[in-house]
């Protein structure tokens, strides 16, 4: 065995009367790639952040290299060896990428007290470099960078020769294929120093594939250890989904069946769409049918979806819903689309908000009669979601941002289905939500399919697109590369040679 | 968990305590400071005079604040919304007819703040900035063009002086406000559009429209307030209207509006924050604090509540 780098005894958290963790050990040793799974609220995020000083548990101990171990801020976790790459985006705005990889080091740069721009550049580029990021340039404005870069930015400046464990905490969600190779490459390096690191994914696949050994949480309480053998055994993801849920869901996850009939109907058409980057595309989307679309982030699948709601400008040819152009999200929404955005916290809610208002906010137009809202009939409706989607809340006057993400995903679903919407476009709708969710999702989407309503899944997990999928288009490059039909025998390998 | 029930409920009704405590505090104050002088029935009609304009404007106010936004045009507009009024209704003897005009110009000056704002992609406060300047210098014009320093109404506007016309206006108004608050999707809106204008845009809500409606609103309610600033003086000059922008500022944090709006906006700040604000005024003029002071005073009561109310993470200012 290797050498214990983190030991925690016995820790416990409480925020106000919930607890967060419950008298959790968790040993840390030298050249492992140590995962981290459960679901939302399970308190993986919780015992991280407390090893890496951003709060105080409210009792036990922790010993970092055999000494206690008692972090009172990031900064000094950090100096100390223990860094974290956040869920969140957590770069510095209106600064440029230089100054964000070396905030609080300035210092370092400065000649006589002035400040050399130059030195400072350069330091980055060549860090950059290390990195195999040599696409970011040192002296550029941050906000020049997608949402993407500026993670792999974070993970620049989070890694140090110093580091001894990197906490990477469902990082993975927010990058490509490429960014997560280049963040695999580094938790690989990381091993190969015989240093640690503490991995927390949503996706079992990639724990699996990359993780040495693999804690489960659930409800605050250590549910199990799994080794790299067990892991390997077959019908392993079946017990750890048991082990996270805390019973058994069964195999039964996507669609089971494999009708690919809709309607006659076409709901939604392209007709020859350019738009930027995308030239001249063209899909109907029937009554009754889902169509997904896969491909790496920045393929231009996100436009699409975004197009068909009115939010993309388009250049040439239509977007059309009832013989009727869309060009307003406005108008979408009277023609009885509904849009669940990628970007939920930005985008699909007021997080400020009740769950009451934000269910409530596209169906008053519905509601109104000569302009009067009956406060009934809207908390009706709410109340009415509320127990058909099991939103976890005490009230629907409950705001949204007390929400786990999980249930916040499903407020955002909420809407549409409260606002009757016959065509749902769904911008990757299981970002960042535990398995039990997903599988209600699934099953919300097939009823929905088999109720006749149109969907247009948009998504980066192949696996959910193959399972859900009536007709699955793959992007490269603002392009259709390939169009394969609902089959049993299709697999993510078919599949990824199209994409990359 | 009953006691973690109550901290919540106190957390979520902080900001409706601090204000209904705030008022319960200035007339207990004033009270034993005034020794009783402001329940005199003189007083409380002075009271009321004081109140009428400023809960009217701030009412409207609410829709504009409820978003987010402000605007710091409003002393400007009612100024020259008081002197029209004067010289239409001078000109043709008709108090209606310069009534009537005051709120079309004040109707089409919402459809600026709200469309050209928009299509132009001007933040409000640019726009109220601009409106500010101009009526500022309408006002000046007219004062020139009539060559004196003020104008007298010559309409009998008795029937906009007593209590009880001031009173049922700020029900009427009051009603007005709540019912297109609470039960037309336009309360629901503005307060979505202060808290995340793109999700409430992508819940295909004409954001747009809705602004101009807003507005449309609001210039009803400075046009009704101006028409009662005109009965109360009788006459309207250069200074009429001057400081309103910022009263009704101070009034609506009193009654604890979050001046970045959002979901905790509430129409009923308007009318506990103009009680206290003229209670407070009144009351320290009446416990004998000279009028010079009462600038200073002022401005230290509206930064306090601004400290006190402003907590970091919903923070009470404008982004």
């Amino acid at each position: 065995m290797e050498e214990i780098l983190l030991e925690i005894k016995h820790m416990n958290k409480k925020f106000g009367s919930i607890v967060a963790l419950k008298d959790v050990d968790l040993t840390i040793r030298r050249g492992q790639i140590h995962g981290l799974i459960g679901e939302n609220g399970s308190g993986k995020s919780t015992i991280t952040s407390i090893a890496a000083g951003m709060q105080q548990a409210t009792s036990g101990e922790i010993f970092y290299k055999g000494k206690p171990w008692k972090p009172t801020s990031m900064v000094e976790a950090q100096r100390h060896g223990i860094s974290m790459i956040l869920q969140e985006a957590n770069t510095i705005e209106g600064c440029t990428v230089a100054e964000n990889l070396f905030a609080g080091q300035e210092d370092q740069f400065s000649t006589l007290g002035f400040f050399n721009t130059k030195k400072l550049n350069k330091a980055a580029d060549d860090l950059l470099k290390k990195f195999g990021l040599d696409f970011i340039k040192g002296k550029d404005i941050i906000t020049k960078y997608g949402f993407e870069e500026r993670k792999l930015i974070e993970i620049v400046r989070a890694v140090t020769d110093e580091t001894e464990i990197l906490v990477v905490d469902e990082t993975s969600t927010a990058l490509s294929f490429d960014g997560r190779k280049i963040l695999y490459k580094l938790m690989d390096q990381m091993v190969a120093k015989n240093k640690a690191v503490i991995f927390i994914s949503h996706d079992l696949d990639e724990i699996m594939e990359h993780c040495t050994i693999l804690t489960v949480l659930r409800d605050g309480e250590i549910r199990g250890e799994i080794s790299k053998e067990e892991m390997n055994q077959p019908g392993s993801i079946r017990k750890i989904r048991e082990l996270m849920v805390g019973r058994d869901i069964g195999d039964q996850f996507y669609r089971s069946d494999y009708d690919v009939s809709h309607g006659k109907d076409v709901v939604l058409e392209y007709r020859n769409v350019s738009s930027n980057n995308i030239k001249d595309f063209s899909l109907k989307l029937h009554k009754g049918e889902i169509i997904g679309i896969g491909g790496l982030s920045g393929c231009g699948m996100h436009e699409i979806g975004r197009m068909a709601f009115g939010l993309e400008h388009i250049d040439k040819g239509s977007v059309v819903c009832g013989e009727k152009a869309v060009e307003t999200p406005t108008q979408a929404v009277h023609l009885g689309i509904g849009y669940i955005s990628k970007n939920r916290d930005q985008e699909a809610l007021i997080l400020n908000g009740s769950i009451n208002v934000n269910i409530e906010l596209p169906s008053l137009s519905s509601l109104q009669k000569h302009s009067f809202v009956s406060p009934k009939k809207a908390r009706d409706l709410v109340n009415e979601e509320i127990s058909l989607m099991e939103i976890k809340c005490e009230s629907g006057n409950q705001w949204v941002n007390t929400l786990s993400g999980g249930n916040k995903q499903k407020v955002s679903f909420a809407k549409w289905i409260a606002k009757k919407s016959d065509i749902i476009i769904m911008d990757c709708p299981t970002r960042g939500v535990d398995i039990g969710v997903k599988q209600s999702m699934y099953r919300l989407i097939t009823d929905m399919k088999r109720e006749g309503k149109a969907i247009l899944m948009i998504s980066e997990e192949m696996t959910e697109l193959i399972g859900m999928a009536d007709q699955l288009l793959i992007m490269k490059d603002f392009k259709v590369k390939k169009t394969f039909m609902r089959s049993p025998d299709l697999k993510e390998t078919d599949i990824i040679e199209y994409m990359i | 968990m009953g006691k973690g029930l109550n901290k919540t409920w106190l957390k979520a009704h902080l900001g409706s305590l601090l204000s209904y405590g705030g008022l319960v505090l200035c007339i207990i104050v004033f009270s034993i400071l005034s020794q009783g002088g402001l329940w005199s029935a003189y007083n409380i009609r002075i009271l009321f005079q004081g109140v009428c304009v400023y809960a009217i404007v701030s009412m409207g106010a609410v829709f504009i604040y409820s978003m987010g936004y402000m605007d710091i045009s409003v002393g400007a507009q009612i100024g020259v919304y008081c002197l029209l009024c004067i010289l239409i209704s001078n000109a043709t003897g008709s108090l209606l007819l310069g009534f009537l005009s005051i709120l079309c110009i004040a109707l089409v000056c919402g459809l600026i703040n709200g469309y050209v704002a928009v299509m132009l992609g001007l933040p409000s406060i640019v726009t109220s900035i601009f409106l500010n300047s101009i009526f500022g210098g309408v006002q000046m014009l007219i004062m020139e063009w009539q060559g004196t320093n003020s104008i007298s109404i010559e309409a009998d506007m008795s029937m906009f002086k007593g209590t009880g016309s001031m009173v049922a206006a700020i029900v009427v108004i009051a009603a007005i406000s709540v019912y297109l608050y609470k039960f037309t999707p336009l309360g629901k809106y503005v307060q979505g559009i202060g808290a995340n204008e793109t999700a409430t845009k992508l819940c295909g809500v004409s954001t747009t429209k809705w602004k101009v409606i807003a507005y449309a609103f609001f210039g009803l309610c400075i046009a009704v307030g101006a028409l009662f600033l005109t009965a109360r003086t009788g006459a309207a000059g250069k200074g009429t209207g001057t400081g309103y922008a910022m009263d009704i500022m101070v009034a609506l944090l009193l009654g604890g509006m979050p001046l970045s709006g959002g979901m905790r906006s509430k129409v009923s700040s308007a009318l506990i924050g103009s009680f206290t604000y003229v209670i407070l005024t009144n009351g320290l003029t009446l416990a004998g604090v000279e009028t010079s002071y009462m600038y200073v005073i002022k401005a230290v009561i509206f930064l306090a509540i601004i400290v006190i109310t402003c907590r970091k993470k919903d923070g009470i200012l404008p982004r």
